[in-house]
């Protein structure tokens, strides 16, 4: 069966002028209709990029796709003229940015912003895509939709603009749907708003959404798969559940382990990961988490583990993954380097 | 006695209108009308969404922000009132750890003249002694001592933060408002920052005034627990009570409207979803500023604006049809 979404040991590396940085460095994924695949990792880890990688956005010079494969139905995203790529962006695969702030023109109107993408693509005249682009903000919950699509994004609230991203994503129901951190520039009570106007769109289309994000709350109530990254590799993906309760990789511990919690009856002593993430000009050899690892032993810094399956749809980048003896928690029968 | 008693704090910012010929049309009622103690030792946490007067309470007790009214008093003592030389003692015992680890530091001093300036303004120390009390600072927030020549570009984000508690703690404060000290770090950095935190309270008897938007941060680490909406308390209480069984619609939302990290918990809990968004401070509902979004809302609410009364031991919510909302997901401590 051909797969809606495929990519395949993708790596898109970044020339600069103090050396090559490996920003996504072999990550796979498949992504099926309907599906919601969370994208969780820190600040650099590459998360993004991979976005940037699927979208044929990435700044060519300094950055290029080196290895790798992104298959769209069948087809390869890459080897797409520029011509092909510009009617699939915006149209097949579309993407909600992060900060609906600056991601807006400040000079067009609303509904003429979410308009131009039907023009684009269906050819609509500017009438039919501006009765559209009404359509649309009604469907994502903005009220008086016919007057709100005269105004300017400055007359917008920050929930409001991100409606109005999200209307323009979903004007040609894409079939992927890209959203780099949708709510993270939102108050939690709008945050909860657009999370679930997300589900139901997704609910009522069948749009398969890939959902960048580094907060796990978030990744908890939309994804069915999950993708940790760390320093622009791959170190665990598997399912939601999976991943929550039965986690392989010491980072995606720690993480769970780092994370207050409001709704657990007892405060417990936060569990921090040690230490900074690697600057990604230098990413340590080996294990790239090797430095901050509390499990790490003499292979972890001599050979780079390769995500590998512990169960079927289960995979973990770490040598040690799924071995009798290797546990949470128990970090002081493990570390043998200093 | 309390530490710190803020009775009836006030800020409202001027607007001005008109682009030659401009004047004062109307006012931000940023914060307007809010009271509380904090006691010495204790955690006080503030929290609520953007624009709701959070930092701007926050400002205004140090006075980076001169308060429109309303005393405040430390140590029996009122700020507002203060001079020159009363605000300059003041300081010595009450600082402040910002935001944004990288607006918050002088690109152009080292980092040992960052953490010196206040002995240096307080002309306490000779040089070496001064150098001595910054090393031993950098060494108690976990940074490298021999590392006071370097200037703060050279460091990654969680260790500015560090080297902003460095600075605050220099002058040995009573009090530290902490003004989103954690919401620019990456959660692992984050839940180190907040660690140490934790840790220089106990070894140096610090109070603190927690100021985030982020719940589970505030309730991880506070003591008594601070809701604000629209420049004012909804609800104060415990930590405990407050996220066991918040009274107030707003509390009770907020709280709802934070993801879990487990995705069956999180999918089948409970969720009240606020419509619209917050109103603007220039101009607030009559009433119950809450009003205009709150899911109970009933006639008297647009007329009478609810008071502060005791809804629980040690919680006091600002609604007139407050009642307990039990959120029935907690569960013990499961990990693993």
């Amino acid at each position: 069966m051909t797969r809606l979404l495929e990519v395949i040991d993708l790596q898109t590396h970044f020339f600069t002028r103090d050396g090559v940085v490996k920003a996504v460095d072999g990550v796979s994924f498949t992504l099926d209709k309907g599906e919601t695949l969370g994208v969780v990792g820190e600040s650099g880890s590459g998360k993004s990029v991979t976005a940037m990688s699927i979208m044929r956005l990435i700044p060519d010079p300094p950055g290029k796709v080196v290895g790798g494969d992104i298959i769209f139905k069948g087809d390869s995203v890459l080897e797409m003229t520029a011509q092909q790529v510009r009617s699939l962006r915006g149209n097949r695969i579309a993407m909600i940015f992060q900060d609906p702030m600056t991601s807006l023109n400040p000079v067009y109107r609303v509904g003429e912003q979410i308009g131009e993408s039907v023009r684009l693509h269906k050819n609509a005249s500017k009438q039919e895509a501006f009765e559209r682009a009404v359509e649309l903000l009604d469907l994502v919950g903005i009220p008086h939709p016919r007057e709100r699509a005269r105004d300017y994004p400055h007359q917008f609230s920050g929930g409001m603009r991100q409606r109005a991203m999200i209307a323009m994503a979903i004007a040609n129901q894409p079939k992927v749907l890209i959203a780099d951190e949708p709510t993270t520039a939102l108050d939690v009570t709008i945050q909860a708003q657009i999370l679930d106007l997300m589900n139901e769109l997704q609910d009522r289309t069948g749009t398969a959404i890939i959902m960048i994000t580094h907060d796990l709350g978030v990744i908890a109530d939309m994804a069915d798969k999950v993708l940790v990254m760390y320093a622009g590799r791959p170190v665990e993906y598997g399912s939601a559940a999976d991943v929550f309760y039965n986690p392989k990789h010491p980072y995606t511990w720690g993480l769970l382990d780092s994370l207050p919690r409001h709704d657990v009856a007892m405060k417990d002593t936060l569990n921090p990961i040690q230490g900074q993430p690697p600057s990604m000009i230098r990413v340590p050899e080996g294990c790239s988490f090797h430095p901050r690892c509390p499990y790490a032993r003499v292979k972890c810094i001599k050979e780079e583990p390769v995500l590998r399956h512990t169960e079927a749809e289960h995979g973990s980048a770490c040598h040690f993954a799924g071995d009798d003896g290797f546990v949470r928690g128990e970090a002081t029968a493990c570390r043998e380097v200093s | 006695m309390a530490l710190l008693k803020v009775e009836n704090l006030v800020k409202h910012f001027p607007v001005e209108q008109g682009v030659i010929l401009s004047r004062v049309g109307a006012h931000v009622k940023a914060v307007d009308g809010v009271s509380f103690e904090v006691d010495q030792g204790e955690t006080l946490g503030l929290v609520g969404e953007s624009g709701c007067g959070k930092s701007t309470t926050g400002r205004c007790i140090i006075r980076l922000i001169e308060p429109t009214s309303g005393p405040i008093e430390f140590e029996g003592r009122n700020v507002v009132a203060m001079g020159r030389r009363g605000l300059r003692e003041f300081r010595r015992e009450v600082q402040i750890i910002f935001q944004d680890p990288y607006a918050s530091l002088n690109p152009r001093m080292t980092i040992g003249e960052i953490v010196s300036e206040p002995l240096g303004v307080n002309k306490m120390g000779t040089a070496a002694e001064q150098r001595k009390v910054v090393q031993d600072l950098l060494d108690v927030v976990g940074l490298n001592p021999e590392h006071i020549n370097r200037y703060p570009h050279e460091f990654s984000g969680g260790q500015r933060q560090r080297i902003g508690i460095a600075r605050a703690l220099t002058l040995r404060p009573k009090l530290i408002v902490c003004d989103e000290p954690v919401s620019a770090l990456d959660v692992s950095i984050q839940a180190q920052v907040v660690n140490l935190l934790q840790d220089l309270q106990d070894q140096f008897g610090l109070t603190y005034l927690f100021i985030a938007h982020d719940l589970s941060v505030i309730r991880h680490i506070s003591d008594r627990i601070a809701v604000m909406y629209l420049g004012k308390i909804v609800e104060v209480g415990d930590y405990k009570g407050l996220y066991d069984a918040p009274h107030h619609p707003y509390t009770q939302s907020l709280l709802s409207a934070v993801p879990v990290p487990d995705p069956e918990l999180q999918r089948k809990r409970e969720r009240i979803i606020l419509q619209g968004d917050v109103p603007s401070p220039i101009n607030p509902p009559e009433g119950c500023r809450f009003h205009t979004r709150c899911p109970i809302a009933q006639p008297v609410c647009s007329q009478k604006e609810p008071e502060l009364r005791d809804v629980a031991p040690g919680q006091k919510a600002a609604c007139h049809f407050a009642k307990p909302f039990p959120i029935d997901l907690k569960v013990a401590v499961q990990k693993g």
